[in-house]
């Protein structure tokens, strides 16, 4: 069935119209093609010797394929402590996130209050403030209450990413039929209790789609780590490789860094071929604003 | 109703308490800061003294900031052209009934989704590589050698050259989703009229996008004042003059950790809110350039 099909849309194939999209088809190819080369580049040189790295014999293998490349970075690098940090980070701040955004976005959406419109313009507020106009202060307050570590990073990407968050759920939660809220009231059930056990489930797309984003966001995140994550312990991947990076000049070790980059950049880039689709249309929705 | 009272305070009392600990305190700290002479960002109040303008005089009146600013409006301008320009072009193409569309698009997105360190290092370490890199290979192919793009001189490009590749696949998504609002009769009704497909860009896509115009340079001014991690990359070592930008200048004095520069959070502070003007004067003034509210589709 399936290949009868094809063979019929085979025939529908409009010349004239494919030459005309010809210009269009080369530039697009161009593009990819280049995004391509580089990244198998990089994928061929992390299994490589820094020898051949440098010879460009990198798609030759002709030593075989260094997996040690990989063991090397990942243990002599500290890779696995930049990568198990950004993993807690990103885990437990994007659970966080929406136990504090979902609650706030259901009442501000669903219920008339003093107050309520100035919290919605003060999140989209928030989310055009540039993080440098916040960074000092945050520093110095966070110091005086000897707040440090993991802990202080965590907190600071819960926090920078409630207004997003908040702000993308309202719309959803505000497209619910109302007869829900009420079902649930009439048979007793709190307004608490009617949120979590009917109202967020039947958000669960909208939440899934804003955890892809808050998760890309904070395994990214490179400024706050910057300046928070003072030891090699709690480092994310973002100023782990920068380190690995800077330290290269003394090791020399190009297979071991090609190998770090592939790592830091795998769990986001996996992310992506399975979900690509979501996010395309996460993004489209929610930066156009009609 | 009454009881409702205590649910709403319980959800949404978090929520506004992010809000006043994270944004509206800091802000109004680091606007105050700007306008005293402090020199740790940890100092404590009683330590702050207060000099008026002074921050601001000094900042613009330092050799580096200018140089920073400079940069800043470079990649904002320069960047901004390229960027959108070709953003564009994609846009357009893949609106234009090729095929394979969702993969293109997928495929050009992706730099935006993996970490710009990574990015910033493939780009450093292999295509502007002098020894193996993509580049050197290409240009010596053609029987050109000796290029180096991560010295001086052509630093500054090779970074932005870096930094438009990967923000290309964005404003593409948003001028897609733009063009993909615009009615199909529009452009039948052209068609039938003889209008070819340059005209039709002309007079109907590009008329019509003004609004999403105005998004994506707010967002790419937004973009472009919080320069930071690609200039750190390519200049990794120490600050360079070549690909200094405010933030780095404003991480240099008030987080910086090398000697020789003078600690100054009250620069800092000035720093960022001269940031937030120039963002918030450029959004206002899109917004008077381009009106919106005389299209209706």
């Amino acid at each position: 069935m399936s290949k009868k099909e094809k063979v019929k849309y085979k025939e529908k194939i409009n010349w004239k119209k494919e030459v005309s999209l010809l210009p269009g088809y080369v530039i697009v190819l161009i593009w990819i093609v280049f995004t391509a080369a580089f990244l198998i580049w990089i994928l061929g040189a992390s299994l490589s010797t820094t020898k051949e790295i440098f010879s460009g014999a990198v798609f030759k293998f002709e030593s075989g394929f260094h997996w040690e490349n990989y063991a090397n970075a990942w243990v002599g690098n500290d890779v696995a402590s930049y990568f198990m940090n950004s993993l807690l980070y990103s885990v437990v701040s994007c659970t966080c996130v929406i136990l504090i955004s979902a609650p706030a976005a259901y009442v501000l959406s669903r219920f008339t209050f003093l107050g309520n419109k100035p919290i919605k313009t003060s999140l989209i507020l928030a989310m055009s403030i540039p993080e440098v106009m916040i960074i000092m202060p945050i520093y110095a307050l966070t110091a005086e209450l000897h707040i440090r570590g993991r802990i202080l990073l965590i907190l600071l990407y819960i926090f920078i990413r409630v207004p997003f968050t908040t702000t993308y759920l309202l719309n959803f939660f505000a497209s619910l039929s109302r007869s829900y809220e009420e079902a649930a009231a009439i048979d007793g059930c709190t307004p608490a209790k009617t949120f979590w056990k009917i109202m967020l489930p039947l958000v669960q797309p909208a939440i899934i789609t804003v955890t892809i984003f808050n998760f890309l966001s904070v395994w990214n995140e490179f400024f706050m780590a910057l300046i928070f994550a003072s030891s090699t312990d709690t480092m994310p991947v973002g100023v782990g490789l920068l380190q690995i990076v800077n330290s290269m000049r003394y090791t020399g070790d190009y297979g071991g860094l090609f190998a770090a980059v592939i790592i830091v950049f795998l769990p986001t880039f996996l992310l992506y071929i399975f979900l690509s689709e979501k996010i395309i249309a996460g993004v489209t929705g929610g930066g156009v604003k009609g | 109703m009454k009881k409702n009272k205590g649910f709403i305070i319980c959800f949404t009392l978090p929520c506004v308490l992010t809000l006043l600990i994270m944004y509206l305190y800091p802000v109004i700290r680091t606007v105050v800061m700007s306008f005293f002479g402090i020199e740790s960002v940890t100092a404590d109040f009683s330590d702050w003294t207060f000099n008026g303008v002074d921050n601001y005089l000094r900042l613009f009146g330092s050799a580096t900031y200018i140089r920073a600013m400079q940069n800043m409006l470079l990649i904002w301008v320069i960047g901004g052209i390229a960027t959108l320009s070709i953003g564009l072009l994609f846009a357009v193409i893949l609106t234009s009934g090729i095929r394979f569309k969702k993969f293109f698009r997928a495929a050009i997105y992706l730099p935006n989704v993996i970490s710009a360190v990574a990015l910033a290092t493939m780009w450093i370490q292999y295509v502007y590589n002098q020894d193996y890199g993509m580049l050197t290979r290409i240009l010596g192919f053609f029987g050109i050698t000796g290029i180096n793009w991560l010295g001086t001189d052509l630093k500054f490009w090779a970074m932005l050259i870096a930094f438009v590749f990967g923000a290309v696949g964005y404003y593409m998504l948003i001028f897609i989703s733009g063009i993909e609002r615009i009615p199909s009769d529009l452009y039948e009704a052209a068609t039938i009229d003889g209008a070819n497909k340059v005209q039709q860009f002309a007079s109907i896509t590009l008329p019509l996008l003004k609004s999403i115009f105005k998004t994506n340079i707010t967002f790419w001014s937004v973009n472009c004042i919080t320069f930071f991690l690609w200039s750190r990359m390519f200049s990794s070592v120490s600050t360079e003059a070549s690909t200094v930008v405010p933030v780095v200048y404003l991480y240099d004095v008030v987080f910086g950790t090398k000697g020789n520069v003078q600690r100054d959070a009250g620069a800092g502070a000035a720093i960022g809110v001269t940031l937030a003007i120039f963002v918030a004067l450029v959004y206002f003034i899109t917004n008077r350039l381009i009106k919106d509210d005389d299209l209706e589709f």
